[in-house]
């Protein structure tokens, strides 16, 4: 047999055989990383209605003063959105699970836009930054109150990433672009 | 060579950190933290031990070594590949804010020169109980040494030595006594490169000195 085609074989088993043990592990730990991934949603929506100084803070359950619902969109942009209402006083706010693209375009940056019922954003946060695997961590979990951003570049300051401004200008767009008709009526799907 | 030495070796004498001087980037890089360091460890462990073992049985079976050898490179590289992926789905899965921490050094143990080397220089010419032998002596020699810089790292730059989670030794009260603060610029980057720096120097002075009094010895003797 030609050596360049018995080598070629060699690498397709073995890429076979690789795929197929990625395959396994994937299947087992896909569900664990999605439960963490959305307990990660809560967690960061969370911080948006209480003092995370308080001492107290991890005890306090969003859902005991809060009515919860998530609505999944199908969008490009927009995957989900959190529909949070007082319990005392019945006011509404929308959460917005937005992901965009800042360089690649499989959409990697996502955060979490929390807009109140008079339109003024209650709070923002970047739930992932996947860019390329590690790039941009830095500003996953950026507390947004403290290091304040007066203008785009500031976001690629804290990520030390230069294309992360992007993606963030264009959550923020996506989300200007519905959250009118959002909170006027029922959900734009 | 015996099977102890073969599992001893990575430990000192053929130290991949301090010794053959490989796989530094990651290695300076995520020293910030002794809980890093660890981590690291853990993945590198896992990675070396599979990936010697995997290769040597390859390279141990004649037939299967005639059509590898050709290929041989990007084959190793498909398997540690493979191994590092595995490594990083588990670590996403049940060890997240490690996986957050070590971030893109996670998928760089596939370009780890210590992991690659050993694949070719030894699990490619030696028995796989050898080469698990071998990956388990560099792999406790690889974090022995990135734990040792982390702990000066963390130390002389916090004051803290974390060792996992919330197990943390604050050790600022020799700071406070001494009426100093610790100096920040060892956990920044710069300082990964003094610190490495700073114990090569030392271990290498030690090195030296032990060399010294064995050629002595033998001049006495001679």
């Amino acid at each position: 047999m030609n050596k360049g085609l018995r080598s070629g074989l060699v690498l397709l088993v073995l890429g076979i055989i690789s795929g197929t043990l990625l395959a396994f592990v994937n299947y087992f730990t896909a569900p664990v990383i999605a439960v963490l991934e959305e307990q990660a949603q809560y967690d960061a929506l969370k911080e948006f209605y209480y003092d995370v100084d308080d001492p107290n803070y991890a005890s306090f359950k969003l859902s005991d003063d809060y009515n919860l619902s998530k609505v999944d969109i199908e969008d490009d942009y927009i995957q989900s959105i959190f529909v949070v209402k007082s319990k005392d006083s019945g006011e509404v706010s929308l959460g917005y699970l937005v992901s965009a693209n800042g360089y690649s375009s499989d959409a990697p940056v996502a955060m979490l836009i929390v807009v109140d019922s008079d339109l003024s954003i209650r709070g923002y946060k970047v739930i992932s930054h996947k860019e390329t695997s590690g790039f941009g961590a830095d500003i996953v979990d950026n507390d947004f109150n403290i290091n304040v951003i007066t203008d785009l570049s500031g976001f690629d300051s804290v990520a030390h990433v230069t294309f992360t401004s992007n993606a963030i200008y264009e959550c923020f767009y996506q989300v200007s672009l519905r959250v009118v008709a959002d909170f006027g009526g029922d959900l734009v799907d | 060579m015996t099977k102890k030495e073969n599992l001893l070796k990575g430990l000192v004498k053929e130290n991949p950190l301090f010794v053959s001087v490989l796989g530094m980037c990651p290695s300076l890089a995520v020293t910030t933290s002794l809980e890093n360091a660890l981590g690291m460890g853990i993945g590198v462990f896992f990675v070396l031990v599979l990936s010697n073992f995997t290769v040597s049985l390859i390279m141990s079976s004649p037939k299967l070594a005639e059509l590898v050898k050709p290929v041989r490179i990007p084959v190793y590289i498909v398997i540690i590949a493979t191994l590092v992926s595995v490594v990083e789905m588990l670590m996403h899965a049940f060890l997240i804010d490690l996986y957050n921490a070590l971030g893109v050094f996670i998928p760089l143990i596939v370009v780890n020169c210590i992991i690659l080397g050993r694949a070719e220089a030894f699990a490619s010419e030696n028995k796989p109980v050898d080469s698990v032998l071998d990956g388990i002596g560099m792999a406790l020699g690889f974090t022995a040494a990135i734990s040792l810089i982390s702990i000066f790292r963390e130390f002389i730059g916090k004051g803290t030595i974390t060792v996992w989670g919330d197990a943390v030794l604050n050790l600022k009260f020799i700071f406070n006594f001494l009426n100093i603060e610790p100096i920040s610029m060892f956990v920044q980057p710069v300082g990964a490169f003094l610190s490495f720096g700073l114990i090569l120097a030392t271990l290498t002075a030690i090195g030296n000195k032990r060399k010294e009094k064995m050629a002595k010895g033998v001049k006495a003797n001679g």
